[in-house]
């Protein structure tokens, strides 16, 4: 080994050593830095106001899509919001939830109400404590509310009763009566219900002579749906389908997500497809897939994205201005198989 | 630094050595630790947060607690610990986040805070009435307040829950990292024992390299090559004294070598010059022998000798005296010279007349002669002692005519002469004792005191060729028969 090799030898050495030193150094210090990270979750935005929306059956895909697009409203307008009823570990009824919204010091209410009194109640207390009330697809329009977002509940039955009379022109009915069923919540006194019975009734009505003629008569009856716990829905409904085959319905109308389901589930468990029509609500992907099989004749879709939006803007423009709308109308579309295809793939998107 | 650690001892080095090295690894292990430790504090102080909820939690039970238990009993003692469980739990509930973030955490500790604070309303209110004894309000405020308590209770548990799961999910990141650094830790201690190896070996072969260099310098000095230049001293340890020593060792051997040699020379001069004396000696015992006979005396006399010969009218003794004289003039004349074959001849012609005269005519006495190689050079007193040897062992003691027959004559480009008795001959041992000049047992020395072995070494001094002369016998009682050649060449170089 020369002199110089040895020299060599050494720097080559030495610049190793520091190199070892340096990465420890730097893997010590980037681990540290870690550690001190760790357990803080990186979103420490504050946020200007604080939300919460209050819906039952907060998991199904209808309340899922409204959420999604009130919370993507809600952070462009660097709001908070939340669906309070995921973060707890008990289940808790609507009303509950209404009245620990109305003491955690939130900043504003979306709640999917009804026309009970406990709800009228609840949105004025929550009202008198500063907080703002806004209902969403169902309403309680007796109470101190500050808006409502929502189908315009005639619309709705108007759009029900000319999908019936399609039906109707549609399918040769040889039966005597063409028993049309609507299935409705058994909460009390809802009005908005009441009217869209309404418009279904006066649209059916209003069918022209010469069309009247070609089909037996329509037998409009309302079925209410057992609601007081999570599965009654779905029992309720099954024993409603599950009659001999003579006694079967020839329409059933379903106004809500749950209901839809259950129906078009009863009907094909048990080979009732064909002997009765479901007119669904609401664009999930299983109603979809009912539509395409030929199950499910048609359904009806709240704009969820529309409904969400409206029901976050609500809220802001009255923290922002002092008043606003009192009703916020979402759009409504009829699917049914002839443009099911184009729903299914923006749907399939989604989830 | 360097110089110093040059002069630490051998056993210091090594031990400097591997402490360095095991420093080193020490400080990594350290440092890696000290990340570790800090690890896992970070890991408790993350647990705090739920020791703090279950503390709350307790708190709200204690208030709970000694509410119901003063509404049942109105004890001072319950209305003691109301107040002081309150004051621990709105300080603890103080503690909770005020503001809405996009951290669930947050929001659900701003939501208990809010609560908290219409639950401490609503039992305050509940004492309130039970103190005024109205059984109505406080029945209605202890419904609400329980309430509150579940919603509470719920939103603390649910809390508990989420920051567990935060935690959770925390610690598996965490234990990744953990197994992310420690497969760092272990790429970089590895690295450190690769670079200590490298190190070590390194710093060694500073040590051993001197050690080697020195090995090999022995191995050489082992096999008898002392002519080295000494070593570098590269350092004062143990190596860097061996190496001293052995510098030193072989300068030493080579003084001494040249003190050996030196001594040689002189011995061998002294010896020459004893030889030298020594021949010298013997040339002037020559010369003093030589000094003794007096040629001008012995010419003198022998011319005195002729004159009155033939004044006396002796003609034949006039002759002898002549030949005689002349026969000793050539010897001291031309004793060591180079001669031409044709004065050799003469001298012999000489000598076989006064032998004639001396033995009256006993021996016959043969020439046959290449005239023209008379002038060809050769060593002086040569014919004449082969000639006298012929005479003296050939034909002396034979009956009969002695025979003596002289032939010089050409063979290719050599001058020959051959001389050829009939005497009693000669064996081969004879002849090869004669040859290699080794003395002949039995063999006199007369004459001129010029042997045979002096005669054959001259000629083959004079030639420069070992096969310049050739001795032939056929046998006992059949005569020999000498023969010389020689390079006429010689003749040239002579006429120059």
């Amino acid at each position: 080994m020369t002199p110089k090799n040895r020299k060599y030898n050494s720097i080559f050495i030495g610049l190793i050593t520091l190199v070892i030193v340096a990465l420890t150094i730097v893997l010590v210090i980037n681990f540290i830095r870690y550690s001190r990270r760790f357990g803080i979750s990186n979103d420490d935005t504050a946020y200007d106001r604080y939300y919460v929306m209050i819906t039952d059956n907060s998991n199904s895909s209808f309340w899922q899509s409204v959420y999604r697009s009130a919370l993507e409203t809600a952070e462009s307008n660097n709001d908070c919001l939340e669906m309070i009823s995921d973060n707890l570990s008990r289940d808790y009824s609507v009303y509950e939830l209404m009245e620990i919204a109305s003491i955690s010091g939130v900043d504003g209410i979306i709640v999917n109400a009804d026309y009970s009194e406990e709800m009228t109640e609840l949105i004025d207390r929550a009202t008198a404590n500063g907080i703002q009330v806004v209902t969403i697809y169902n309403d309680n329009s007796s109470s101190e509310r500050l808006s409502y977002v929502g189908m315009s509940n005639y619309n709705l039955g108007k759009q029900y009763g000319e999908l019936i009379l399609k039906l109707a022109q549609e399918k040769n009915f040889t039966t005597d009566t063409i028993e049309v069923v609507i299935f409705a919540d058994t909460k009390p006194g809802d009005a908005g219900q009441n009217l869209m019975f309404t418009a279904v009734q006066e649209t059916v009505d209003a069918e022209p002579d010469e069309m009247r003629e070609t089909h037996p008569p329509f037998d409009i009856t309302i079925y209410g749906v057992d609601t007081t716990n999570e599965f009654s829905v779905e029992e309720s409904i099954k024993t409603f389908l599950l009659k001999d085959r003579e006694s079967l319905p020839e329409i059933v109308v379903c106004l809500n997500e749950m209901d839809t389901i259950a129906a078009y589930q009863t009907v094909v468990d048990y080979n009732e497809v064909g002997l009765v029509n479901i007119l669904g609500y609401y664009d999930s992907e299983v109603i979809l897939n009912g539509i395409d099989r030929n199950v499910i004749y048609a359904t009806i879709s709240a704009d969820t994205e529309q409904m969400g939006r409206y029901s976050v803007n609500a809220l802001d423009e009255y923290f922002r201005y002092g008043y606003t709308s009192q009703y916020f109308t979402s759009d409504i579309s009829v699917i049914t198989k002839d443009n099911v295809a184009q729903y299914m793939g923006e749907d399939t998107d989604e989830n | 630094m360097r110089t110093r650690f040059r002069n630490m001892s051998l056993q210091i080095k090594l031990t400097s050595i591997s402490l360095v090295a095991n420093l080193f690894v020490f400080f990594i292990n350290i440092v890696l630790l000290a990340g570790i430790n800090i690890m896992s504090r970070r890991i408790d102080t993350v647990y705090q947060a739920n020791l703090q909820l279950n503390e709350l939690s307790v708190s709200l039970n204690q208030v709970q607690d000694s509410m119901t238990e003063y509404l049942n009993a109105k004890t001072s003692d319950s209305l003691e610990n109301y107040y002081r469980s309150t004051q621990v739990y709105s300080e603890q509930a103080e503690e909770l986040s005020q503001v809405v973030t996009g951290r669930l955490l947050d929001r659900m500790e701003y939501s208990i805070r809010n609560m908290s604070e219409a639950y401490l309303n609503e039992v305050a209110q509940t004492i309130e009435a039970k103190r005024g004894r109205n059984v109505e309000k406080y029945r209605s405020h202890y419904e609400e307040a329980t309430k509150l308590y579940g919603y509470i209770s719920t939103y603390i548990y649910s809390l508990n829950n989420e920051q567990f799961k935060e935690n959770s999910e925390n610690y598996r990141e965490m234990v990744s990292a953990f197994k992310t650094f420690e497969q760092g830790g272990n790429l970089i201690l590895i690295a450190v024992i690769i670079v200590n190896a490298l190190l070590i070996l390194r710093l060694t072969a500073n040590l051993i390299s001197p050690l080697k260099t020195l090995a090999g310098r022995a191995d050489e000095v082992g096999k008898g090559n002392f002519d080295l230049e000494p070593l570098p001293e590269m350092s004062r340890d143990e190596v860097g004294v061996v190496t001293g020593a052995f510098n030193q060792m072989v300068i030493s051997i080579q003084d001494y070598i040249r003190q050996v040699r030196e001594s040689a020379e002189t011995e061998r001069k002294l010896k020459e010059k004893e030889l030298m004396m020594e021949a010298h000696l013997k040339d002037a015992q020559l010369k003093y022998l030589q000094a003794q006979i007096n040629p001008h005396f012995l010419f003198n006399t022998l011319n005195a000798g002729a004159q009155l010969a033939m004044m006396e009218g002796a003609d034949r003794t006039y002759e002898y005296v002549q030949v005689m004289a002349e026969f000793f003039r050539y010897n001291v004349k031309k004793g060591s010279k180079t001669v031409t074959i044709g004065e050799e001849i003469e001298l012999v012609d000489n000598y076989i007349y006064i032998l004639n005269v001396r033995f009256s005519g006993d021996i016959l006495y043969e020439k046959e002669i290449d005239s023209s190689l008379m002038n060809v050079k050769m060593p002086s007193m040569i014919l004449q002692p082969i000639v006298e040897n012929c005479v003296n062992h050939g034909i002396r003691d034979m009956m009969g005519e002695g025979r003596i027959k002289m032939k010089v004559y050409r063979q290719d480009d050599k001058a020959c002469i051959s001389i050829e008795d009939n005497g009693i001959g000669m064996s081969q041992e004879m002849i090869d004792g004669l040859l290699n000049g080794t003395p002949i047992a039995g063999t006199k020395k007369e004459s001129n005191g010029i042997g045979m072995d002096n005669v054959i070494a001259r000629l083959k001094l004079f030639v420069g060729d070992d096969d310049v002369i050739h001795i032939e016998s056929e046998g006992e009682g059949k005569g020999s028969k000498f023969i010389m050649y020689l390079s006429t060449d010689s003749r040239e170089t002579a006429d120059v």
